[in-house]
């Protein structure tokens, strides 16, 4: 039920860009939000006005990221809309702007929100994601003390595990003998022995030093390195020669280095990389300059929160748990059985497409890989918010990834079908999270 | 953050077999940046053993090495340090101090590493540091037979080195470390 007829009161230019875009055609086929909010939009309307200026400039961090790619058919220039203008968009902004400058916001009514989809501008994206990982308390006031003992939580660790050993055994000294640089020049003599405590040499092997503490990190690190270059070469925002993409790069590796040091359970897994990016991206991203510039610390808490839901996926021993991958692929396989059986069949049994095949990066990399970067955003929006929780989310998603290629799947066999799965092609993400929505299993109002 | 190992007078196969086992099993490949040899190794095999445990190799010749064309000294420089590396034979009388430091003096070094004696020292004077590393399997020397193994290694990092002497005193490792940093108007 689309509401043709613009209001005349909304179709002034209070709404409109600096730069007129050819007009996008309405985007969303399926039954938008905003004819429900329809009637709440007078309220709104001073409340937008000091977002609209804002608004502008807020799309280049965005843009500047894909748009130096500067190709225009480029997959990966993929901002689902030129404009923020559009209708939904602006409403969304407002409400969610107003939902988050509460004293004391309603955690549920937010996720009802954001499940609906976060525009891409005004920075509330990174806002709305903190509250939703629980980086953020839902109260207000609490927000600069909470944020400035995170940050120096996280600045603390970085001190401490970031060291090499030869900088840490230079701080004992310096904090147990005051002046060294005595006479130095007092000519000729033997040169005096100190004694070593516990061990703590470089070709130490004992369990204890952190010398060796030191080397057997170095592979990992090795592993993180290796993987953080190759993080969306595609985007300047992570990958090439400007200082900005390497600071960035420098970020990510040292968020991965803290987690493995302080996570001896999982360490690194290769692929954490790529669920890390989107979160500092758009954290990163924050035209508050202070957020921005702390990126880095509110990335690593919400990284963990959100690495924690998922962290059985990543543990090899509990592969073949009950907890494991491979039951969360079974899973798919079973919702999949339910919703469209045919389908199912077909590509289980007939063509022989084992899930493992294709779900594996699905859902150990929560389809990062699979989408435009931006769009990933989006789907990430929906993952966060739901209020069953990512796991549940995740696997509706990908089953309505499934049915939305049925027909292709269908028609193919193991060679084709497996082809399509592993390179899914791109598609109208309103739609796919859209037929998500309806496979719920218990309908939310 | 550069770790450099010094050691020297190994006298293999002549005078003992092996090194010690117990300074084998720490010397493990990928900590150690540099190898600094004083000489008198000295066959072919300890030489490609050293390279397995870091390739970069420096080696002078000492007057039983079988290998004739290693360099009487070398000079290099790691971090802000320049280093030296010879055998010490050339030096008369060997091991003493004013001789070495003019043997310093003459390589422009702010350390410099010799052998022959057998012993492990560690002056200082004026021009800089001498560094002797003894004798890494505890051979015998034309001096005396009762040798210590041992062994140096450097951790450079900047203006400051820390300098681990290892020793195998009655069957066990011992590990002391000497702090040095270099004064800045050099």
């Amino acid at each position: 039920m689309v509401k043709k007829q613009v209001p005349d009161w909304l179709n002034s230019s209070l709404w409109s860009t600096n730069t007129p875009p050819p007009p996008p055609p309405p985007r969303h086929p399926s039954p938008p939000p905003s004819s429900s909010v329809a009637d709440r939009k007078p309220a709104v309307v001073p409340e937008i006005k000091p977002a609209e200026p804002v608004k502008v400039e807020i799309r280049d961090p965005l843009r500047d990221g894909v748009s130096s790619s500067s190709s225009t058919d480029h997959d990966y220039n993929g901002t689902p809309s030129p404009t923020s203008s559009t209708l939904e968009d602006v409403s969304k902004q407002a409400l969610l702007l107003q939902e988050i400058s509460n004293k004391l916001i309603s955690l549920s009514e937010l996720r009802r929100l954001a499940s609906q989809g976060i525009p891409d501008g005004a920075g509330v994206r990174s806002t709305v994601w903190k509250l939703l990982l629980g980086y953020l308390p839902n109260d207000r006031g609490l927000w600069p003390s909470e944020l400035a003992k995170k940050r120096s939580q996280y600045k603390n660790f970085k001190d401490e595990l970031l060291m090499n050993p030869s900088e840490i055994a230079r701080k004992k000294d310096n904090s147990v003998s005051v002046d060294y640089d005595e006479p130095r020049s007092e000519g000729k003599g033997l040169l005096s022995r100190s004694k070593i405590t516990h061990d703590e040499h470089p070709l130490s092997l004992g369990t204890t030093s952190a010398w060796n503490k030191f080397f057997q990190d170095t592979e990992i690190i090795e592993q993180i390195d290796r993987d953080v270059m190759r993080t969306h070469p595609d985007l300047h925002f992570f990958s090439g020669d400007t200082s900005f993409a390497k600071s960035n790069q420098e970020a990510l590796r040292s968020i991965l280095i803290i987690f493995a040091k302080l996570n001896p359970g999982i360490r690194y897994v290769q692929g954490m990389n790529e669920v890390l990016a989107p979160l500092f991206y758009v954290f990163r991203n924050d035209p508050i300059e202070e957020n921005a510039s702390s990126a880095e610390a509110d990335t690593f808490f919400c990284f963990v929160e959100l690495i924690s839901g998922f962290r059985d996926n990543f543990c090899q021993q509990l592969d073949n748990s009950v907890v494991g991958i491979r039951s969360t692929i079974t899973k798919l396989s079973q919702l999949l059985k339910e919703h469209d059986e045919e389908l199912w069949r077909h590509l289980e049994v007939t063509t022989k497409v084992n899930p493992q095949f294709y779900a594996f990066r699905w859902i150990t990399l929560l389809l990062t890989q699979e989408f435009t970067f931006a769009d990933s955003l989006h789907i990430w929006d929906i993952l966060l918010s739901d209020p069953e929780g990512p796991q549940e989310t995740l696997l509706r998603v990908c089953c309505a990834m499934l049915i939305l290629v049925r027909r292709r799947l269908l028609a193919g066999d193991f060679t084709s079908n497996l082809k399509l799965l592993q390179n899914y092609p791109s598609t109208n993400i309103s739609h796919l999270l859209y037929v998500a929505n309806k496979l719920r299993s218990h309908p939310v109002g | 953050m550069v770790l450099v190992l010094a050691l020297g007078d190994l006298h293999i196969s002549h005078r003992a077999p092996d090194l010690p086992p117990k300074f084998k099993s720490m010397l493990v490949p990928g900590k150690i940046q540099h190898i600094l040899c004083t000489g008198n190794l000295c066959i072919k095999e300890i030489h490609d053993y050293l390279r397995t445990i870091c390739p970069d190799l420096h080696i002078t010749r000492g007057e039983y090495d079988e290998e004739a064309r290693y360099p009487e000294t070398k000079t290099l420089t790691i971090g802000q340090f320049k280093i030296g590396i010879c055998h010490g034979h050339q030096v008369i009388p060997s091991g003493d101090l004013d001789s070495l430091a003019m043997l310093q003096r003459q390589l422009d070094v702010d350390i410099l590493v010799t052998g022959h004696t057998h012993q492990f020292t560690a002056y200082k004077h004026e021009a800089g540091v001498v560094i002797n590393p003894g004798s890494a399997t505890g051979a015998y020397s034309s001096i005396t037979y009762d040798v210590n193994p041992s062994f140096v290694l450097m951790d450079i990092d900047a203006l400051r080195v820390v300098v681990y002497v290892y020793e195998l005193i009655d069957g066990e490792v011992k590990v002391d470390k000497i702090d040095f940093k270099k004064t800045t108007t050099t």
